[in-house]
């Protein structure tokens, strides 16, 4: 899908990703689905732990590579969905798991290593990209 | 009869007053004796493989359908799609057979693992209260147990498993995925203190494993800008070193839950406990602090159906039972 529009932060360090988490919450206030790429230890997980606690999650926000998906409680909110594909080999494998009333609950979905299910990504979905460098992350937000 | 269905794994298992009499992992080699049919089924196909696995472990047990006194399943935490096959599937079963279904929480399951046993006598059990650190490659906890079904946690992980900063560090090193046990497999040759690695110590009793990952992977980075085959020289001592720094973090919360407890019975639950550094680690710290270590069998720490069936057992006997209106549920919110 062509993005139109694309916003670029820069974190130097994690207490940063406060800042960026919400004004990514903020400008992608529509959506619902967020994708998050990245290589291997780029920040996704730790990202999403910031993005959550935007969202009022008291939960525990660990990585969900194993369980592949987690899922978060609020007090009073809608439940928020961390999905990693990591592990995911076809996308078959989705339909096993009922992708499809997570994707669609109308609920925030965080979906890390999306690219492993290209076709079943919704195509309103909000993407992240992390960029490591040598001493900071490039976070482009793309709408 | 007891279902496990909220991962990877599709088990069946059947127990007789909380001894394993058959415990079947779908895709796994079924023993020929028993003339075995479960073919290799993908992991997460759980409505293909279920049906299949149940048969087999009744006849494994060799124990009729109509003998059966209950049916126990997981019904949390997991992946929803998951759960719901394992669910909808004893629900059904039980309803046709007229028996009680019994809901058992994965991560209580995990720890009973340690009661789990195919023998009837000269097996030992931790005494109550114990302390028992579940580690596996979705999980990291150091849990308080006051009885079969009393439990509490102390501390977790907050951001990758145990198992997983295995897995992704060995991902790195460029270890096939799972990786977890080749780096054990070649730490064994060598040297753990070569390479130092941060251990990410936490207030209280909680882990951080997300913060080794990417110390590893920068010292990777920069070394194989100065050799590009940094790795292949030194495989054997990074395996040793991540592997005695990962062995570190958990050792040092369990003597510190233990110390605070004063308890000295500790089990160790989760398929990270195969892990060879690990167990020999615990094993030298239980001979000098007079601990009493219980590691259950192998076949009964990864998910398997046997833990379900044991935790089955002792709600059972409490006659903690379940209505047909049972759901899943697929967020860890305690031990209950």
């Amino acid at each position: 899908m062509e993005s139109a529009v694309t916003h670029t932060y820069t974190c130097s360090k994690p207490e940063e990703l406060a800042a960026i988490a919400s004004e990514i919450l903020s400008e992608a206030s529509g959506r619902r689905i967020f994708t998050l790429k990245g290589p291997l230890g780029a920040g996704k997980t730790t990202l999403v732990q910031y993005l959550c606690k935007s969202l009022g999650i008291s939960d525990n926000v660990s990585s969900p590579t194993f369980t592949i998906m987690n899922e978060y409680l609020t007090g009073t909110a809608d439940p928020v969905y961390h999905f990693d594909l990591y592990r995911i080999e076809s996308e078959n494998e989705l339909f096993d798991f009922g992708y499809e009333v997570y994707f669609y609950s109308g609920n925030y979905c965080f979906i890390e290593w999306p690219e492993k299910a290209k076709n079943l990504i919704p195509a309103t979905s909000a993407v992240i990209e992390i960029k490591p460098e040598a001493d900071k992350r490039i976070i482009t937000l793309s709408l | 009869m007891a279902i496990e269905s909220s991962c990877d794994e599709t088990s069946a298992a059947v127990s007789n007053k909380g001894k394993i009499l058959a415990n079947v992992i779908a895709g796994q080699k079924v023993h020929e004796a028993y003339g075995g049919v479960v073919p290799e089924l993908a992991s997460r196909a759980h409505q293909q493989n279920i049906i299949p696995v149940v048969d087999q472990a009744l006849k494994e047990a060799n124990v009729a359908k109509n003998d059966l006194q209950a049916v126990a399943f997981t019904n949390g935490p997991g992946l929803m799609g998951s759960l719901l096959v394992g669910t909808s599937f004893a629900k059904s079963f039980a309803l046709a057979l007229g028996i009680p279904i019994i809901e058992v929480n994965h991560m209580q399951a995990h720890i009973l693992a340690l009661f789990a046993s195919r023998e009837d006598e000269g097996v030992e059990y931790p005494e109550f209260p114990f302390l028992c650190l579940t580690v596996s490659g979705g999980h990291t906890q150091i849990v308080k147990v006051h009885d079969h079904l009393e439990m509490e946690v102390l501390g977790q992980t907050l951001d990758d498993a145990a198992g997983e900063a295995f897995d992704k560090i060995a991902k790195i090193l460029g270890l096939p995925y799972p990786g977890g046990p080749l780096i054990d497999k070649m730490a064994v040759k060598g040297d753990p203190a070569r390479f130092k690695f941060p251990v990410t110590r936490l207030s209280g009793l909680n882990f951080s494993f997300s913060g080794l990952k990417t110390a590893v992977l920068y010292f990777i980075q920069k070394q194989l800008s100065i050799d590009p085959e940094f790795i292949d020289k030194n495989l054997a001592d990074l395996c040793a070193s991540v592997q005695h720094t990962i062995v570190e973090s958990l050792v040092i919360k369990l003597i510190e839950a233990a110390e605070s407890e004063g308890i000295e019975h500790i089990g160790i639950a989760g398929g990270v406990s195969a892990n060879s550094g690990l167990r020999s680690r615990l094993q030298a710290e239980a001979k000098g602090r007079g601990w009493k270590l219980f590691i259950p069998p192998f076949e009964f720490c990864t998910d398997n159906a046997a833990m379900i069936a044991v935790t089955g057992y002792y709600k059972y006997l409490n006659k903690q039972f379940s209505t047909q209106d049972s759901a899943p549920f697929a967020r860890f919110s305690g031990m209950k």
